[in-house]
This record gives C-alpha cells, sequence and structure tokens, in this order.
C-alpha cells in the first residue's frame, strides 16, 4: 500500500538517526566507566590453611580464618568432624559469633540466631549460612567453594 | 504539554532561551585560519577528559608513600577497565598540552590578543601555568623511580632564584627534601588547589571571549561585512563534535596500543636511576638549564638561565601590551619570534633527548 503522506519526516528520520547513534556512542563511553566505578566482588573459590594449627582443637569450639574479605568460621563438632561458614549473617551482612554454651551463632547487628549447623532459630536471618567445603590433603586444610573444582 | 510547561517554568527562572537565542545569533567567521578556531574546544574536551577520568582514579588511589605505587599497580591489573582509565588520563594530559601551545601560538600568530582581548590572553597564559602545574604534580603520583628523580630536580630549581628561592622550594617539598609529605601536597594540589583555579580561570576565559565575540585576522578586520559567517549553533558546534570525534579516534589508539608504564616503587635512599627526564613539555627548559655554564658573571649559571626564562615568561605574558602596532616593523618581528621560539624549543627538545 502507497501511503501518500511518509508518517516521518525526512528531519525527523536523520534526527533520530544522529541521535541514536550519539546514545550509542555515549553508551559505549560510559560502560568501561560503570565497570570500572563497580569492580566485582571476588569471593575466593579456595583458600589453603596449614592444617597443624586446626587439628588440636577442642570439641564446640570454633577458629577465624580469612575468607577474602570476610571471616570464615572453622569449627570443630563433637563428633570429630568439622564445619566451615562463611561467617557472616545472611540478612545483613554483619559478621556473626558462635557461642559455645549456647551451641548457636548470634549476630548482634540485629539480634538473629543460628543453630550450630549454622541454621537460622530466631530474629531476621531468612537463610542459613552459607556452607563451605572441607578437604584435607597431608598439610594443607583445603577450604573450598561448594561445587566449585579447583585444579 | 506539561513538559512545555515544565520547561517554561524552568526558563522564566534561568533564562535559557536567551542564552540558546544568544547562541544561535553569534556567528563564527569562515576564512583560511578558521581551523584555529577549533583548538579551543579541543582543550575543553581534553580537559573534561581529564576531570572525569581523575574523578575516576581517585576512588582507587591512594596518596601515601607506602600506598601510592601499589595502588596505581592495582588501578593497573585488578581494577576492571584501570588500565584503559589510567591510561586516558595519561595521554590525554599531553593531548591537551599539545593543543594548549597550538592555541596560544596560534593566538600570538595571528594576533588574536589585539585590544579589547588583552586580558583574555592573560587568562589563557594562567590556565596554560595551571596546565603545566598538573603535569608537573600528577608526574610524581605513580611514586617509581623516574617520576621521584624528576621531581627531584624539578623541586630544586626554584631554589636559584635570588632571595624567595628557597623558600618555594621548601613549600612544593613540604620540607627539606622530596618524601611521603610531598607526595601528599602533590596529590593535595594536583585534585584540589589546582581544579579550583583551572575552573575560575576557565569560566573568566569563556565569559570573555562570549563578550568580546570571535576575533577576525587582522587583514579581514577592514572588511568584516564581507567575510561569510557560520551559525554558532549549531552549525559551528556540529563541525566541532566531528573534530571532538577524530581526535578521541586518535586519543583511544594511542590510549590501547602505548599505555603508560609503572617502575618499581620510588626508593628514597636509592640512587637516581639513568635518564632521568621531565615530561615531554618540560623537555626545552630543562635542556636550557643544562647548557648554561656553572658560573655566569656574579650569579651561577642556574640562577642566570632562571631569571631569563622568568623574564620570557613576563613578556609572554604582557605580549598583547607590547604588539600595539601589528602592522609595523615591531609587530612583525614579534610574529617572527613566535616562530624562533618554536624552533628553539623544538631544537632544545630533540637535543635533550640525544
Amino acid at each position: 500500500m502507497k501511503i501518500k503522506y511518509s508518517l516521518i519526516t525526512r528531519r525527523n528520520f536523520l534526527n533520530g538517526l544522529l541521535g541514536g547513534w550519539a546514545a550509542a556512542l555515549m553508551a559505549s563511553f560510559i560502560s568501561p566507566a560503570l565497570k570500572f566505578v563497580f569492580p566485582p566482588y571476588r569471593e575466593p573459590d579456595e583458600v589453603i590453611l596449614p592444617w597443624s594449627e586446626y587439628k588440636d582443637m577442642s570439641p564446640n569450639s570454633t577458629k577465624i580464618f580469612p575468607w577474602g574479605s570476610k571471616p570464615g568460621i572453622f569449627k570443630q563438632n563433637d563428633d570429630g568432624t568439622h564445619t566451615a561458614f562463611v561467617g557472616v549473617c545472611t540478612h545483613l551482612d554483619c559478621n556473626v559469633t558462635y557461642i559455645p554454651d549456647q551451641r548457636k551463632f548470634f549476630c548482634a547487628c540485629h539480634d538473629g540466631w543460628y543453630d550450630e549447623n549454622g541454621i537460622q532459630i530466631a530474629g531476621p536471618p531468612p537463610t542459613p549460612m552459607r556452607k563451605l567445603e572441607i578437604t584435607i590433603e597431608g598439610e594443607d586444610l583445603i577450604i573450598r567453594k561448594p561445587g566449585v573444582k579447583v585444579e | 504539554m506539561s513538559l512545555r510547561k515544565l520547561m517554561d517554568w524552568f526558563d522564566n527562572r534561568l533564562g535559557i532561551s536567551d542564552v540558546l537565542s544568544f547562541m544561535t545569533k553569534k556567528d563564527i567567521p569562515q576564512h583560511k585560519h578558521s581551523i584555529w578556531y577549533y583548538t579551543g574546544s579541543s582543550i575543553l574536551l581534553f580537559f573534561c577528559i581529564q576531570v572525569v577520568t581523575g574523578f575516576m582514579l581517585a576512588l582507587y588511589y591512594r596518596p601515601t608513600l607506602e600506598e601510592a605505587n601499589a595502588s596505581v599497580a592495582r588501578i593497573m591489573t585488578e581494577v576492571p577497565m584501570g588500565w584503559l582509565v589510567r591510561s586516558l588520563h595519561s595521554w590525554s594530559a599531553s593531548f591537551m598540552i599539545i593543543f594548549v601551545f597550538v592555541h596560544l601560538l596560534s593566538i600570538w600568530i595571528t594576533k588574536a590578543y589585539r585590544p579589547p582581548r588583552e586580558i583574555t590572553w592573560m587568562t589563557g597564559v594562567f590556565l596554560l601555568v595551571v596546565s603545566l602545574a598538573f603535569g608537573f604534580t600528577g608526574y610524581l603520583l605513580p611514586w617509581d623511580d623516574l617520576s621521584l628523580s624528576a621531581t627531584k630536580v624539578g623541586t630544586d630549581i626554584p631554589r636559584a632564584i635570588p632571595v624567595m628561592g628557597a623558600w618555594v622550594t621548601k613549600f612544593l617539598r613540604g620540607g627539606e627534601d622530596v618524601t611521603g609529605d610531598t607526595l601528599t601536597r602533590f596529590f593535595s594540589i594536583h585534585i584540589s588547589i589546582l581544579p579550583v583555579f583551572a575552573f575560575l580561570f576557565l569560566a573568566f576565559h569563556l565569559f570573555l571571549i562570549q563578550k568580546h565575540g570571535v576575533s577576525y585576522p587582522l587583514e579581514l578586520e577592514e572588511k568584516k561585512e564581507r567575510v561569510k559567517t557560520l551559525p554558532f549553533w549549531p552549525n559551528f558546534v556540529y563541525r566541532e563534535m566531528v573534530v571532538w570525534l577524530v581526535l578521541i579516534g586518535i586519543l583511544c589508539t594511542v590510549v590501547i596500543f602505548l599505555p603508560p608504564s609503572l617502575d618499581t616503587q620510588a626508593d628514597l635512599m636509592a640512587p637516581a636511576p639513568e635518564g632521568v627526564k621531565p615530561e615531554w613539555y618540560f623537555l626545552f627548559l630543562f635542556q636550557t638549564l643544562k647548557i648554561f655554564p656553572s658560573q655566569m658573571l656574579i650569579v651561577s649559571g642556574e640562577t642566570m638561565a632562571i631569571l631569563l626564562i622568568l623574564l620570557g615568561f613576563m613578556l609572554f605574558f604582557f605580549l598583547p601590551l607590547f604588539d600595539t602596532k601589528p602592522t609595523e616593523w615591531r609587530g612583525k618581528l614579534i610574529t617572527f619570534s613566535a616562530y624562533i621560539v618554536v624552533l628553539y624549543a623544538v631544537i632544545m627538545s630533540v637535543w635533550s633527548l640525544l
């Protein structure tokens, strides 16, 4: 079908073309700037710790290790097994502490509580604390993000 | 309709339409020297790039003895696009200085500083000084061997000025020697003191240009009416944008293929590395100081050299006040001396690199 009058004037078309091109150009300038301003948080895939410092812990006690820029909590359980957590509250990222007497993790920021397995039991935390995988290879205690394969 | 009302609301309070109509009525003459009109906005382009990349680098840079070099290394290796931002900041600085030189020379040679534009020229020379000071203070910030030595030499130069020189050196260094305090001081000068001066003088400079309009070349002054003109907005601005795009293209090419290096962290106790050189735009001054003999008449060669450089600078600053008879022999000599200065600077710079 041939229409009598063009729906868009030549000037509008060219202005749109020029404007769109200018917007795309600006976007190409701004995107690297945004990348620079917001660096991604790089969580470690694994940390390697000296096993000798951890193997003689008493039952129901914890030790802090650096997990990137957050604290990790290494816990010696009663039955001789170990558990490792990312030691921050799942509510708003505050560092949590383990209270051995009560067998609970506690976050002081908003009164959040987790049981000794890191399951939320009281207060605002929405999800359990993040667990990490533990492997012991000779002298090394290796703590990994679950599901990550490191060569 | 409501958008129109909103625009009117702002217009009644800010007078935007007056500015717009001023810009449309402003005419840019077209003649064989028109190309020099583009140098000013090119400087502005590079200046804007410096401001934006400077803001960005300040997010990660740490101006202390222990962390400066490592924080630049981190920007170059860890921060996403960090190498790009630093390379842009470093190269855009050089491009800006090139265009500042070209801009000033074109005004010198075409005598665009004729009355009533003398003060516009002087604010321009101030902006040159501010630009060079930006370059000088910025050069130290990566805190590597080369930048430390260059700063030691540079801050020692004022000492040769009689009476107040030693005081200037002390002020620049924040003590007797270049130390971590100098680094922090240069950072403060670079990111807080100089920007204030740059913006003030730039605003004044731009205001004066609007007030007096664009200068016509000397030979067209008489027949202004017959010169073809171009409206500033949108015709001339669109042409300027084309120039900016070409310049951004050239800038990005060198930025990507020739990123600035970073040497090992400066060691205050280590001997100076070989081949200490300032940034390229200081080379001719560096070489000038080198060729003076150690003793001249009653003063040291260095003092003599610095006094001559200061005298030259004063002549440069007050140039429009001497150049009052442009068509007579004195005016021609002043135009000719611009070429001599360029030749001198090029020869001295090349010599210093040999």
